[in-house]
């Protein structure tokens, strides 16, 4: 060995000695208690991504403003996952390294699916805030939590409510193949089947990222359905939208939680009024969540929260209270607390988790487009 | 039948973007022999600019039609110069290096443009506002908007634009003799280097313009477009026999055709896989293109 990669090898290995104290901190030595927070923040679903990571500042904010969780400030670490199953497999693999206490977070199912057994393995807590595809629980071991709800009982809702509120008789069911996707659109299917009063004239796949979806429609059109039940992302929604109305459809498009990002408004414009969306209630019509809109405008230039960001901002403090209950920020510790908390007021409504990891009660409700905005929708 | 005449007027919407960009596939292929990988990212930089330019006018009401043209102009001459500024600065140094060196240039330049925009935009979407009016010249079995019209016009009165400047002007004679033997054509005193400039400098400006019309119709874009659309019109280049420029512009018609028809009647997972299996088996049957250059000549 020469003495210049000897030279090189003792560098890497101070390196690697420099990584292995970084990731020390934030554990048990009274620092800053990390949690990570995955998201996309960057790609089609960047802006969902943002508005998470905003209300989780925003609910940090708010603790260490009050004094922290048991003297420590709460400091939140965000990794963007960009909605893909490769990169939110590394992310949480980041935030594992970079020692987070648990993470709060995540969008795309498809992502979460695949950062669960990471930090499953590393003992940590992972609460979903958006991901709503039943496997996440199901397969979480009970370390996975959420603040939202299941996409069996998200599908259940929808089929209910095209049924008896839009009185729809014939259904056409269209996703985009991602995880959340299909796994909404076959529960919605089996809903519509099991209820039999309406007829499931279409069920198929769009190929996501593109922009001419007017063959779909048309096809889709083609089986004179009354609704047409999208439970793809928002970027697709808002163009369906948009070429919806060009071709002058006049069946109803209606949405799942996924769609209900203000910029598929503004990617279809007028052709978005009227649209409907089935959703957990949206924080905006939430009278509960009044203050927590106040404080993420006044903290974000005065745009409203997300979708999601009222979960994230309950999933935070529902972990701060379950670090505060375990007095101690040690995986297995916080795993026990979060199965054990008693229900807590969030502003999203009260929260506790069944011995899967799901929330207990979390309803699902139908929103409409109404010169621009998302309102409750009432007939 | 109503569903089949649907699916033909927006397989020639679809088509008309594709013959765009076609044609610079071709008409650079005419003077360089290199397929310019950067091209669709060509296209789609001239789309964000042209966005950028109606964001910074935000104009309403009867000036919305003269934002709209200034977009496709602005975008038009950003990717003109774009295109002109990689040939100069990538391209040229190679010229007389092997065609490999120039082809990984190329894809190196597509490459470098994408990640640019995809940083730029954090590979988020963008949308464009709401320029063309919505009003219907059908509206009955089979729906055709005013702006669906306007953008076939448009992009058919470019197309004829380059055809009468290739066929009827001297510079135009000059592209083709350069096309058809370079040395030859350099003996006549034809001056190769300022001709590939306006060659490079024509493609990117058709791009660039369907790159601002793409956005306005379809109101969304991203730093990837360039390579989804660019792709198929590369392949329409391809299949209308890569140098001959009416052939890019029939086979780009044909290739939106073939989208549209194929995600309408089996379903828009299939698309993919019948206009490259069209593309494979036209070129089983004519390895040179359905136009192919030994019958016509190139440019």
């Amino acid at each position: 060995m020469t003495s210049w990669s000897r030279r090189r090898l003792v560098c890497i290995g101070g390196l690697a000695l420099s990584l292995v104290a970084c990731s020390k901190k934030g554990g048990e030595d009274g620092g800053n208690i990390q949690i990570g927070v995955p998201v996309p923040l960057s790609g089609d679903s960047a802006s969902a991504g943002q508005d998470i990571l905003a209300a989780a500042k925003v609910a940090a904010g708010e603790i260490n403003d009050r004094g922290g969780v048991k003297g420590r400030k709460l400091e939140i670490v965000p990794a963007d996952d960009a909605c893909s199953p490769q990169q939110a497999a590394q992310a949480a693999q980041k935030l594992v390294n970079s020692g987070v206490v648990a993470a709060a977070g995540g969008y795309c199912s498809g992502a979460a699916v695949a950062a669960g057994p990471i930090f499953g393995r590393a003992n940590l807590p992972f609460i979903l805030d958006a991901s709503t595809n039943p496997v996440l629980t199901d397969q979480g071991q009970g370390k996975v939590f959420r603040t939202c709800g299941r996409d069996d009982r998200q599908g259940d809702f929808a089929a209910k409510f095209v049924v008896d509120t839009l009185h729809a008789k014939r259904v056409a069911v269209l996703h985009d193949n991602t995880t959340y996707a299909k796994g909404l659109a076959e529960a919605a299917v089996a809903a519509l089947k099991k209820n039999g009063q309406a007829e499931v004239t279409y069920f198929d796949a769009l190929t996501a990222g593109q922009s001419d979806y007017t063959p779909v429609l048309t096809n889709i059109a083609g089986t004179h359905p009354d609704v047409v039940y999208f439970t793809g992302y928002f970027a697709e929604a808002g163009l369906l939208l948009k070429q919806r109305k060009q071709l002058g459809l006049t069946f109803q498009l209606v949405g799942g939680d996924a769609t209900t990002d203000v910029s598929a408004l503004r990617t279809a414009g007028t052709a978005a009024e009227g649209f409907i969306a089935t959703t957990a209630p949206l924080a905006t019509t939430l009278p509960s969540a009044a203050d927590f809109v106040k404080r993420f405008k006044s903290e974000n230039t005065g745009t409203d929260p997300g979708p999601f960001s009222a979960y994230e901002y309950d999933a935070i403090n529902v972990l701060a209270k379950a670090i505060e209950r375990a007095g101690s920020t040690k995986g297995p510790e916080l795993l026990k607390a979060l199965h054990e908390l008693p229900e807590y007021q969030g502003v999203t409504g009260p929260i506790s988790f069944d011995e899967k990891g799901d929330r207990k009660t979390v309803n699902f409700v139908a929103v409409t487009v109404r010169d621009g905005k998302y309102i409750s929708y009432a007939h | 039948m109503s569903d089949f005449l649907q699916y033909l007027v927006n397989g020639l919407t679809i088509g008309s973007f594709l013959a765009l960009i076609a044609l610079g596939y071709s008409m650079v292929y005419g003077v360089l022999r290199l397929i310019n990988f950067a091209h669709g990212d060509v296209f789609m930089v001239g789309s964000f600019a042209g966005l950028g330019v109606l964001t910074a006018l935000s104009m309403s009401g009867p000036w919305l039609a003269f934002a709209a043209f200034a977009a496709v102009f602005a975008g038009a001459l950003v990717s003109g110069v774009l295109g002109v500024g990689i040939m100069r600065a990538a391209y040229a140094p190679l010229l007389r290096a092997p065609k490999i060196s120039l082809l990984i240039a190329a894809i190196g330049v597509s490459l470098a443009l994408e990640e640019t925009v995809k940083l730029l935009t954090r590979a988020g979407f963008r949308s464009y506002p709401d320029v063309l009016p919505d009003a219907m010249l059908f509206s009955g079995a089979v729906r055709v908007s005013y702006s669906q019209v306007a953008l076939i016009g448009l992009s058919a009165l470019l197309m004829v634009g380059l055809w009468a400047f290739v066929t009827r002007t001297v510079r135009g004679t000059a592209m083709r003799a350069l096309a058809m033997d370079p040395d030859a054509a350099r003996l006549m005193g034809i001056d190769a280097e300022r001709l590939t400039m306006i060659t490079f400098f024509i493609g990117s400006v058709l791009a660039g313009a369907a790159g601002v019309m793409y956005g306005m119709y379809y109101t969304q874009i991203n730093f990837a477009v360039g390579f989804l659309v660019g792709l198929r019109a590369f392949t329409a280049a391809v299949l209308g026999g890569v140098g001959n420029l009416v052939g890019a512009a029939v086979a780009g018609l044909l290739i939106g055709l073939v989208q549209s028809f194929a995600a309408g009647y089996l379903s828009s997972r299939w698309a993919d896989v019948i206009i490259f299996g069209v593309l494979i088996a036209a070129l089983m049957v004519r390895p040179h293109g359905l136009f192919g250059e030994r019958i016509a000549e190139r440019v």
